[in-house]
């Protein structure tokens, strides 16, 4: 149907087209034809002119001729009344037109002239028999002012007998005067020509070539290449008749129409031409001017045809924009329906999974609490009710956090705290929690560092942290027991030299994952289900937390898996290098320039050298016994030693003690360098074997330079005797008083109780307004800190802070404020802070967490 | 929304593309309707032109059909430099003989000069001469263009210590020779008269009946390179004319070795007396030579440019000296231009005369035809042709065919008799003519 269409349009357009070409082929013909009438009339109009022109001058000749015959007349008469017609004759002054007036007395050959000479006829010639007026007209000569001229004769009769005949010579250039100044615009050639001697005897000024002349008829024919004798016959013929002719012929390349015009009976010729295009000059720009406005119409109705094809284009290709944008609209609106479905139904199977994970710990809770009170009495059913229903409990919060922190992400409420972290501490602190978990699931958990250019680095360590304990995490739950875990921190070549590129790896061989689930990994609310699975606890919201933080941090997160194989996870990230002036300082004040590090793997070689690059510390390396022992043997030989030895723990190849031992021996003056051993895991076997090698430590694989640092700082430490960090360990709350602001009865009671469980008092205060008051109007000391929860009626925590540090008592400003509170982000942390609090802690109230900050702050308190 | 911006911005471009040409079928429309309109009022008045007008007498150049005659273009540009510069009219007015029984073109000039029927004239070095010496010529040394003159241009045109006549060209007269006719009988350019002859002699016996074409105006030539080939090139150029004028030394001396040169070569056959005595300059003999039917002409240095002349041979064209003892001879002779004493408009005539003359104009002539200047200050490169004549010029080596301050008229005068050895005289005929020539200026140097 479509095509039919088509096809009809083109049928049409095609039609339209042949009917415009039609249309114009009929104009074309109607302009052409009249332009060719026009330029016939016009022609035939010029040539009317053209001897119009031809006859004035003619008359305008004729006219001189019959006037001079009618003065030498007039003149014959008078001399015929003198009485010394001679004297009169010599007396005679030349003018311009008759330079010559002779007698010849009757009967005589010889006479007079006015330039006092002897006058004979014999040098004229009037045999032609041309006369004007009467008046006898000599053939043309070069007279005695070298100029052309005639001369006329006429007898003088007194008393009707002729006395005597006057000759007058009259010039040709006394014409020139009475001739148009120009003809056709200079363009048209005029000559004056003697008829008889066929001399051009006069060229008007202004007219034809000034450049060139013709010397006669024949020279005229030569120089304008008019060579067909018949036509020249036929031209000479019509000047033996004295007739006018005219005839086309091309002067120097031009159409030309070329004239002779008789004169005073064909004694003389106007000669000449006038290129045709002169003639037709007028005719040709009517002609032009139609052309123009013909073209000018063609042009403006093909620029309108142009005009109305692009408007039509322009507005088929809107339309099409719109149909296309339309279509897209649709596509989203569908794709955002079927996301919407797919979003609701995530959120009905969560709501369901949440009703039944939040359901399970709290029938747990709910549960043992009945258990409990039933079985109060038997302390081990009680310990044993009171730590399913804590397990249940933590499990419940987890799962709060989670939901809370997918919302805020998804809400953009999450800002990146950046700050200097270490690779270091990174790991440890993933090892330290990862590990254990890995253990309780017999599971291998492989830690590997290669190519980090740049251990510290630039960002926010809590996510990051977040990130791994996530992915790793994942990696336990779903890899079944006695599997393996991969934890891999590789640095990828750098983009800019300011940022190193990261790229962690988290691999297992776990359960794997379907196909059909790695497209919705990353999707919120989502997990896998399956009979397996089922057995683990979770939000789903791991993944989604994990992949936005990934992307806010501007990396990648990638994953490939398969079902009973395994999963890989890749994430790529980059962090900003930190200024590393303080790390070479570190160095130099302990005298660390030089260090040897042995280790069987070149990997690991490599990865020290490229971590120490920074530090200003020179690194060689051996992956030998032999080969570590002669470079220390050559530093000898040079006078220098290794300051300190790195030294892989016990490997297949490698007894390191003994090495140790043996390099040590090597050093000049039997120096004790130091030696830090790099062990794949901690070993309370080590403990013995380093004290008694002396000046030695150990330190956990991968190798990090912070780690070496601490590692250096504790040897040290050790070697000089004192003791730098003691880690008090008195959590006890003992004997301390409390002042707590919580407007819940019940958590305040909790915590009141779990105080007083730990041997400490509280006094619970309804709202910020009564603890500020009630701290008001404490003695001094009274109290060894305040527990503040934030969101409380008639003052907040943060006001009260604010409002307790005003105070003017001199204990205000250094009362520990606790921060207790279930505004658990980063940024209510930052607002505790800000208003005067000493440290911020999450609810539910984590007893361990409030003895450790409690006992650093108020062991401050007293510090001070 | 960003979209239909975009759409809009490239309808705003068409749409000023269309503007565009509109407004330019619009100027069309209007320019080719327009025009000049007409007044408002009823009244048209004829525009008859009359400003100054300058009177020029000059020979008539015949054009040809599919030619451009570069010299007159040359004198045209100088003339229109002129009439821009003054805001005249320069007229022409031409003559020349139809055949050798009319007047001819120096009879005619005199003629008119002595009328005085225009204000500025070119003359022949002869009628200059006559001219000046009957007082007709107007003094032209205080024009400024005359401070550029090159010595020997004011001492060739200075009559009775009077500059009455300026070239726009040294005219240097040489033989035009077929290089490729002599190349092919293995003949070199010929340096003396006894080299010539024998070139001669060879062409002729290779079936070229007459080797040199003449006509009745610039046989002479051959008759000054032989006659002055010392005067002017052996240091006492001064003294000698000096024996000259005052009749110590007489001219057909001078002259009968050329004259007895050129009556060898018409007895030889290798001129043809008849021919030559009623030629007119190239015209006659020049279609002979452009045909390779003789392959020696003579003829003047402008002669080697121009299209109407010799400038579009099909051979090898080489333009030397004369033959004489000193080796090749240029003659220089001046055409100059001279303004009637008694010039109807002579200020403007002057003004003209000051313009076609500068050096400004010179500089234009010499480049278009190719010529050496009169003016000290104008240097052009010559064509390879002319290259051995132009060689000569340089050196200095060349004879006058005109000067002024000999008393007896050289160039119309030895022309006048030679055409009488063309007719028939003798070699001693002729010395007499020069003879009595020279008793006539002595005889009217004592008056």
């Amino acid at each position: 149907m479509g095509k039919i269409r088509n096809r009809g349009k083109k049928n049409q357009g095609i039609a339209l087209l042949f009917s415009i070409i039609l249309v114009f082929c009929i104009l074309g013909t109607v302009v052409f034809s009249v332009a060719k009438k026009i330029s016939k009339e016009m022609s035939e109009s010029a040539i009317q002119n053209l001897s119009a022109s031809l006859d004035l001058i003619q008359g305008t000749m004729e006219a001189i001729l019959t006037k001079e015959a009618e003065f030498q007349k007039l003149l014959a008469q008078e001399i015929a009344s003198m009485d010394d017609p001679e004297e009169f004759v010599r007396s005679y002054k030349r003018n311009r037109t008759m330079v010559k007036m002779s007698l010849i007395p009757s009967g005589k050959t010889e006479g007079i002239s006015n330039s006092g000479e002897i006058f004979t006829e014999e040098e004229l010639d009037f045999s032609a028999g041309n006369t004007a007026d009467g008046v006898s007209v000599s053939r043309s000569y070069l007279n005695y002012l070298g100029t052309w001229a005639y001369t006329m004769k006429c007898p003088v009769l007194k008393e009707g007998r002729g006395i005597a005949t006057l000759y007058i010579e009259y010039v040709y250039d006394s014409f020139d005067e009475a001739l148009p100044e120009t003809f056709y615009n200079g363009k048209a050639m005029l000559y004056v020509m003697d008829s008889q001697t066929k001399r051009m005897v006069l060229k008007p000024k202004g007219i034809g070539e000034r450049d060139a002349g013709h010397l006669n008829l024949e020279d005229f024919y030569r120089a304008n290449n008019i060579l067909e004798k018949d036509l020249q016959r036929e031209v000479s013929q019509c000047v033996e008749n004295g007739k006018n002719i005219m005839f086309y012929h091309d002067i120097r390349g031009r159409s030309s129409l070329n004239y002779m015009w008789s004169v005073n009976d064909g004694s003389v010729y106007l000669i000449g031409y006038v290129p045709i295009e002169e003639i037709q000059q007028e005719g040709r720009t009517v002609n032009q001017n139609i052309f123009i406005v013909v073209a000018v119409m063609l042009i403006a109705f093909i620029l309108c045809c142009i005009l109305y094809y692009l408007n039509q284009r322009q507005r088929f290709k809107v339309r099409k924009e719109r149909e296309r944008e339309r279509e897209i609209h649709n596509k989203q609106l569908a794709e955002a329906l079927q996301a919407a479905k797919i979003a609701s139904n995530s959120k009905t199977t969560f709501l369901s999974n949440m009703s039944h994970d939040i359901r399970t710990p709290m029938n747990a809770v709910l549960g043992f609490t009945t258990l409990l009170s039933k079985d109060a009495e038997n302390p081990a059913k009680v310990r044993e009710y009171t730590k399913k229903i804590t397990a249940s409990g933590q499990h419940l919060l987890s799962l709060i956090n989670d939901i809370l922190d997918v919302s805020k992400i998804e809400s953009g409420k999450v800002v990146l705290t950046v700050e200097e972290f270490t690779l270091n501490d990174l790991v440890s602190s993933v090892d330290a929690i990862i590990r254990p978990m890995a253990e309780a699931r017999d599971q291998e958990f492989h830690v590997t560092v290669t190519d980090i250019k740049h251990e510290y680095l630039m960002g926010d360590e809590t996510r990051i942290n977040q990130i791994l304990i996530n992915l790793l995490s994942n990696a336990v739950k779903y890899t079944p027991e006695g599997g393996n875990i991969w934890f891999r921190i590789i640095g990828l070549k750098q983009r800019s030299s300011q940022y190193e590129h990261i790229r962690i790896e988290v691999e297992d061989d776990g359960y794997g994952m379907t196909p059909e689930y790695l497209e919705t990994i990353f999707d919120a609310f989502t997990r896998a289900e399956n009979s397996t699975t089922n057995k683990v606890q979770g939000t789903g919201l791991g993944m989604a937390i994990t992949k936005n933080i990934v992307e806010l941090m501007g990396g990648s997160i990638e994953v490939s898996s398969q079902v009973n194989q395994g999963s890989l996870f890749q994430v790529e990230l980059e962090f900003r290098i930190p200024d590393s002036q303080a790390e070479k300082q570190f160095w130099k004040k302990r005298e660390i320039f030089r260090i040897l590090a042995v280790d069987g793997d070149g990997e690991v070689c490599r990865t020290i050298q490229m971590l120490m690059k920074d530090t200003g510390v020179l690194v060689d390396t051996a992956l030998t016994s032999e080969e570590a022992l002669d470079l220390v043997q050559k530093q000898s030989g040079m006078d220098e030693t290794y300051d300190m030895i790195l030294m892989e723990w016990n490997s297949p190849e490698l007894d390191s003690l003994e090495l140790a031992r043996q390099v040590r021996d090597a050093c000049p003056d039997g120096k004790l360098v130091p030696v830090v051993f790099l062990a794949e895991k901690d070993g309370e076997e080590m403990e013995d074997e380093l004290r008694r090698l002396g000046n030695a430590g150990m330190m956990l694989k991968p190798f990090f330079v912070s780690a070496l640092k601490e590692k250096i700082i504790e040897m040290q430490t050790e070697r000089d005797g004192e003791e730098t960090w003691e880690a008090v360990e008195d959590n006890n709350l003992t004997g301390l008083h409390f002042l707590a602001a919580e407007d819940n009865e019940i958590n305040g009671e909790i915590l009141s109780e779990m105080l007083l469980a730990e041997g400490a008092s509280c006094e619970i205060m309804e709202n910020g307004q009564l603890a500020m008051e009630r701290f008001q109007s404490a003695k001094e000391g009274e109290f060894d800190a305040i527990l503040m929860d934030v969101q409380m009626p008639v003052m907040n925590g943060y006001d009260a802070t604010r409002a307790i540090r005003a105070l003017e008592r001199e204990d205000a400003r250094e009362i520990p404020i606790i921060a207790m509170t279930a505004n658990a982000f980063a940024e209510d942390e930052r607002e505790a802070l800000a208003a005067g609090m000493n440290v911020h802690m999450a609810k539910p109230i984590d007893m361990e967490l409030l003895k450790q900050i409690v006992s650093q702050y108020v062991e401050r308190k007293e510090s001070v | 929304m960003k979209k239909r911006r975009v759409h809009e911005g490239k309808m705003g471009g068409m749409g000023k593309a269309f503007a565009f040409c509109l407004a330019g079928i619009a100027a069309i429309s209007l320019t080719a309707c327009g025009g000049k309109g007409s007044s408002d009022k009823n009244l048209v008045s004829s525009k008859r032109d009359s400003g100054s007008v300058v009177n020029l007498f000059g020979p008539m150049e015949k054009s040809k059909p599919d030619a451009d005659n570069i010299a007159r273009t040359a004198f045209d540009i100088t003339v229109g430099m002129a009439e821009k510069k003054h805001d005249l009219t320069v007229e022409y007015r031409t003559y020349t003989a139809e055949n050798y029984q009319e007047k001819t073109y120096d009879d005619v000039t005199l003629d008119r000069v002595r009328n005085n029927m225009d204000d500025l004239y070119l003359l022949n070095p002869d009628t200059i001469q006559i001219l000046g010496s009957e007082g007709k010529l107007l003094d032209l040394s205080q024009l400024e263009s005359a401070k550029n003159l090159r010595d020997v241009v004011k001492t060739a045109n200075t009559v009775d210590g009077k500059l009455v006549a300026i070239p726009q060209e040294v005219v240097a007269h040489g033989l035009f020779l077929n290089k490729d006719l002599f190349d092919k009988y293995k003949l070199s350019l010929p340096e003396t008269p006894e080299d010539f002859l024998n070139c001669c002699k060879v062409f002729q016996e290779n079936g070229i009946k007459t080797p040199v074409g003449a006509n009745r105006w610039w046989l002479e030539n051959f008759v000054f390179a032989q006659a002055y080939a010392d005067l002017y090139n052996g240091g006492n150029t001064e003294a000698e004319i000096e024996a000259l004028n005052s009749g110590k030394a007489k001219y057909s001396d001078y002259m009968r070795p050329g004259f007895e040169f050129l009556k060898k070569l018409i007895d030889l056959g290798y001129i043809d007396a008849r021919q030559a005595y009623t030629y007119e300059a190239i015209e006659g003999e020049g279609k002979d030579f452009l045909a390779q039917k003789t392959p020696i002409v003579m003829a003047y240095w402008g002669a080697a440019n121009a299209e109407t002349a010799y400038g579009k041979a099909d051979f090898e064209l080489k333009v030397t000296g004369f033959p004489s003892s000193r080796g090749q001879m240029p003659v220089v002779s001046m055409t100059g231009y001279g303004i009637s004493a008694e010039a109807e408009h002579l200020e403007d005539t002057k003004k003209v005369m000051n313009t076609i003359l500068s050096d400004e104009a010179l500089q234009k002539y010499a480049e278009t035809n190719k010529v050496i200047s009169p003016s000290k200050n104008v240097e052009v490169e010559c064509i390879p042709a002319l290259k051995p004549l132009n060689d000569k010029m340089m050196e200095n080596v060349y004879v006058l065919g005109s000067n002024a301050s000999m008393k007896v008229e050289q160039w119309g005068n030895t022309c006048l008799i030679v055409r009488e050895l063309l007719n028939g005289a003798t070699v001693d005929e002729c010395m007499k003519k020069f003879d009595k020539l020279q008793r006539a200026s002595l005889k009217k140097e004592k008056n």
